[in-house]
């Protein structure tokens, strides 16, 4: 027997392998898929943008609560105490030069 | 069976012209017949232009077979049942881009082959988890089994099992669900040359185990 005349008879005699599904199961599949479809067809546009902008906004809202945290924690941390840039800017010293008064920062 | 009309409130239904012979004219005819549904190319129309009513005569045509594809793939007919359901809709959700006039069919069988391959793969990336539930699921997969009572057809059910992976889907869609070898290409994303190497491999296996079947040698 050739390998093609085998595989022929095979396949002749595999056919009837095909897996049939009964009544209950179409039934269910159907159902579920109308199911799934209509909610798609009634959602439409909103169901579309909702999708994109349900990250958009996670991840806004995600900013938006690190924010609240973080102002929170700096305003209930201590007051750091001023460092020499701060000392140096803010105070002021007066140089008399030929009877002229120069106030350098 | 509920009809598609009763469910999706769409046009009256045609017979399932889906069966494909091993000669190439036959199954040249089919595809023909396929293409050439009136009330599909309509129901098609209708789906795009919006009428979700209309998809209930697509789906009620084709369940049958793509059930049975998945079931090839996954041997689990509540994993098939998944996967049938989870292809309709998949399908619905892309329909913009099928080309009006094509025949359903291959692009839904496809789809549902992929959907199989896939969950294959994310099986055998969990596998490890599986290993103590091994016993369970095997029995499982034997309780949905279809009953075959037919011991030829028994036979070369374990034959074709027993092949390793890709040749098995390879070997089920060409032998058991009648595709050509293009089809299987297609729905495998294989080229043809790959699915003709599966399926010469898996020839020279199941020739081995079901020689005595076809009074065939090795020869």
């Amino acid at each position: 027997m050739t390998d093609d005349t085998f595989l022929e008879q095979l396949r002749n005699d595999a056919r009837q392998l095909q897996y049939e599904p009964d009544d209950v199961m179409t039934t269910r599949i159907a159902a579920r898929v109308r199911a799934r479809v209509s909610e798609e067809a009634a959602g439409g546009v909103a169901l579309i943008l909702a999708r994109w902008f349900r990250p958009v906004v996670a991840s806004l809202a995600a900013l938006s609560l690190a924010a609240i945290v973080g102002v929170g924690w700096l305003e209930l941390s201590p007051e750091p105490a001023p460092g020499l840039d701060a000392v140096s800017s803010s105070q002021t010293v007066d140089v008399s030069v030929g009877g002229d008064v120069f106030s350098v920062e | 069976m509920m009809s598609a009309t009763s469910m999706f409130g769409g046009a009256s239904l045609g017979s399932l012209a889906l069966d494909r012979s091993v000669f190439t004219a036959e199954r040249a005819q089919t595809r023909s017949a396929i293409s050439e549904d009136p009330i599909e190319a309509r129901a098609i129309t209708a789906v795009k232009a919006g009428d979700a009513g209309s998809y209930g005569y697509l789906v009620t045509k084709y369940t049958k077979r793509v059930v049975s594809i998945a079931w090839g793939i996954v041997r689990n007919a509540a994993d098939a049942e998944d996967l049938a359901q989870e292809a309709f809709v998949k399908a619905y959700e892309n329909i913009a881009r099928f080309k009006t006039g094509e025949p359903f069919g291959p692009w839904i069988y496809r789809i549902v082959t992929n959907l199989g391959l896939d969950l294959i793969k994310h099986r055998k990336r969990f596998r490890h988890e599986e290993i103590t539930d091994a016993a369970p699921a095997e029995r499982r997969d034997r309780a949905d089994l279809p009953a075959i009572t037919n011991e030829l057809a028994a036979r070369i059910d374990r034959a074709i099992q027993s092949l390793p992976e890709m040749q098995r889907i390879v070997a089920r869609l060409y032998l058991v669900e009648q595709f050509g070898h293009t089809e299987i290409a297609a729905m495998t994303k294989l080229t043809e040359g790959t699915v003709r190497s599966h399926l010469s491999l898996a020839r020279g296996k199941l020739k081995e185990k079901l020689a005595d079947l076809h009074g065939g040698n090795n020869d």
